[in-house]
């Protein structure tokens, strides 16, 4: 088992002939990902990278059966990539696709609200379960299969953390990128909650980093848990001198100016072992699962 | 991207926001003869025109700017034109700018308007919740500075959705700001005005601090901030010409040219990164004994060759640098690119100073043999804290 996707899951990708999508989606399949189904407007009926291209996303899931969608459209064309793809009654889908406006992502919230549709990102490098299913941009070559989960607010930092898991003798179950955009889709408090329920992952390594509450909340939920797996966190940013930025508006929402040690307090209290480096990450995983 | 005072003003006025009158200028001859057109007589007011807020608290730097700050009240024409001459040319530093300050080169020249009453109105992105909140609080008695570092339960925070604030949600405003019935309708619009600015512009942030009601009891805006999304601009050409370069750090607007971000500290190491975690988690890792990072370079985006190079070279020419990290996770993007970029930047400005490298991900084996025939004296490193402990020695090693 894993979290949101695995080597059955049926996968869509829209923008699939596109050339950073066209490097990728390649590698995804050489992976093993069950890449069913391609999607580009006015390219309907072709065959790109062995796999079936349609005009629209419902002619693909009706065709294919396709249960998730992995997004390399343009940034404009996000909120209607995200309309067909709900329409069409997909259940996951991950946003590659970067630069995305606020507004719009504000309105894919909107269209997304009262569903159970996991969005994940923009911005993200997508999720990946070791030796199943790549959906997204993961350099594949360091990742192994194990039985640590990891979620992660920043890109680079994922594969920082993924190659302290291999320190540490350990592996992944799955790994997934929030994206670090002011509107995201699913957070910590969603992933957690999936890492919780998975059988297979005994521990999670959550890594965050200064600006928004994201942090707060999930060490909100972990400490009203019953049955916790441990978690190992890094925040990145602990030591930044605050910047100066032109209004009160940041502040005011955040109930004053937070400081990392604010942030280090609230997830500490809450149970989460929170590392100064990330490169700490690996003797704390040595110590906390057996 | 952050606009000026009185191009905010322009638009929250084109969408029904009353706003005192007033002109911009840039010399003090100019100053005079506008402050003629915006009132018949005093006072005027004289607001320095840079990206900041507390303005008025702030003090010029200049010995010829005198003892006032940046946002002056006075009286008589006579006066205006010592007062812009002061100003103009001058570097004013606040409580938002970083201690260089900012150069003023520009003055709005308003008609003062007398109120009765102040409060600080704002709307922006509550990341945590993903929606557009709307901030309001009385300031009457004490400056917004104070109420957000010592009382923040008297700020009012409401959600609002994209539909904008419901009639109930602006009657809880004026309830809350303690606001007359006579200027209720005003206010409405006011809030309308604002809601509408904020999503036909793709803002993510409006802030008016204060506003003020009027002897006839309208709601005016005395001052106004807009940030733009970036990312929202292409939609919006008329606002893409509102962007003033001279805002921004000069290495720092060299580095946006080739489509990266460039960030200054107070210390001594430079750091290359890919990814703004990565930049942040350097920050931290860098933060042992007497070391810690004077700058940072995201590279990021569509990179070639000789882009790497250019942004290598802003920060091996940064005089605080005495030792660069260059730390690259290769995604997208390819380690061997950097490798080429090390080398033509080394070719242009010299190496003399230590260089820490950790290559990992796409292309990590090509990169690593480019730099090996280079011969350059290069230190590799495993981790990052690898990197730190690695470039900590060969500092002090050099002095």
């Amino acid at each position: 088992m894993s979290i949101l996707a695995d080597k059955n899951t049926k996968v869509l990708v829209q923008g699939i002939t596109g050339t950073q999508a066209s490097f990728h989606v390649k590698r995804s399949i050489d992976y093993g990902t069950n890449v069913v189904a391609g999607v580009t407007p006015g390219k309907g009926g072709i065959i790109h990278l062995g796999v079936p291209v349609f005009d629209s996303v419902k002619e693909a899931v009706v065709t294919t059966g396709a249960e998730a969608t992995v997004l390399f459209v343009p940034a404009r064309s996000v909120k209607s990539a995200v309309r067909e793809s709900v329409e069409a009654g997909l259940k996951l889908i991950v946003c590659i696709s970067d630069s995305v406006p606020v507004k719009d992502m504000l309105e894919v919230k909107n269209i997304l609200k009262g569903s159970d549709i996991k969005f994940v990102g923009p911005n993200t490098p997508g999720i990946i379960t070791p030796d199943e299913a790549r959906l997204g941009i993961f350099p594949e070559n360091i990742h192994n299969k194990g039985r640590i989960g990891i979620v992660s607010r920043s890109s680079t930092l994922t594969y920082e953390a993924v190659l302290e898991t291999r320190r540490s003798g350990e592996g992944q179950s799955t790994v997934v990128g929030l994206g670090d955009d002011m509107v995201i889709g699913i957070n910590f408090v969603d992933t957690l909650k999936l890492f919780h329920d998975d059988k297979d992952t005994e521990a999670v390594i959550m890594v965050g980093q200064m600006g928004g509450m994201f942090e707060e909340q999930g060490a909100e939920w972990y400490a009203q848990q019953k049955n916790k797996k441990p978690i190992i966190s890094f925040i990145a940013g602990n030591n930044l001198t605050f910047r100066r930025h032109v209004g009160y508006a940041g502040d005011i929402i955040t109930r004053g100016r937070i400081t990392a040690e604010d942030k280090r307090k609230i997830m500490t209290d809450a149970g989460i072992v929170v590392v100064d480096s990330i490169n700490q990450i690996h003797e704390e995983l040595k110590n906390l699962i057996k | 991207m952050d606009i000026h005072e009185y191009q905010a003003k322009k638009i929250l006025s084109s969408n029904g926001i009353k706003i005192p009158k007033g002109r911009i200028a840039y010399t003090p001859a100019e100053a005079r003869k506008v402050a003629k057109e915006v009132s018949a007589r005093g006072p005027w007011v004289l607001k320095a025109q840079i990206h900041s807020g507390a303005r008025r608290l702030g003090r010029f730097i200049d010995a010829k700017a005198g003892v006032s700050g940046g946002i002056r009240i006075i009286d008589s024409l006579k006066d205006i034109y010592s007062n812009a001459e002061e100003m103009l040319g001058s570097t004013l530093v606040t409580s938002q700018t970083s201690p260089k300050g900012k150069l003023v080169s520009r003055i709005y020249v308003e008609a003062f308007n007398k109120v009765s009453h102040t409060f600080y109105v704002g709307m922006a992105i509550d990341r945590t919740n993903s929606s557009i909140v709307l901030l309001a609080a009385n300031t009457k008695d004490e400056d917004i500075a104070d109420i957000v570092a010592n009382r923040p339960d008297k700020i009012l925070r409401i959600p609002i959705d994209l539909n904008g604030p419901t009639h109930s949600q602006t009657s809880q405003l004026t309830n809350f700001l303690k606001l007359q019935n006579k200027s209720a309708e005003s206010f409405h619009k006011f809030i309308r005005g604002m809601f509408k600015t904020f999503v036909s512009n793709d803002a993510l942030m409006i802030e008016i601090n204060p506003a003020g009601v009027l002897k006839n009891n309208e709601i005016v805006a005395l001052d106004a901030k807009i940030r733009i999304d970036n990312r929202g601009l292409s939609r919006h050409p008329e606002l893409e010409c509102l962007r003033d370069d001279y805002e921004i750090e000069e290495r720092e607007l060299k580095a946006l040219k080739y489509g990266f971000a460039y960030s200054e500290y107070d210390g001594n190491i430079g750091c290359i990164v890919n990814g703004s975690g990565l930049a942040l988690a350097m920050v931290d890792t860098l933060k042992q004994g007497d070391n810690a990072i004077a700058c940072s370079l995201n590279v990021k985006g569509s990179v070639d060759r000789d882009k790497i190079a250019a942004g290598i070279k802003l920060i091996a020419t940064n005089p605080k640098v005495e030792g660069i990290i260059i730390y690259i996770l290769g995604g997208f993007l390819r380690c061997d690119l950097i490798a080429d970029g090390i080398i033509d930047a080394a070719a242009e400005v010299g190496m003399n100073i230590p260089l820490v490298v950790r290559f990992e991900g796409t292309n990590r084996d090509d990169a690593e043999n480019i730099l090996e025939q280079a011969k350059l004296p290069l230190i590799m490193a495993d981790n990052m804290e690898d990197a730190v402990s690695k470039i900590v020695k060969a500092v002090e090693e050099n002095e």
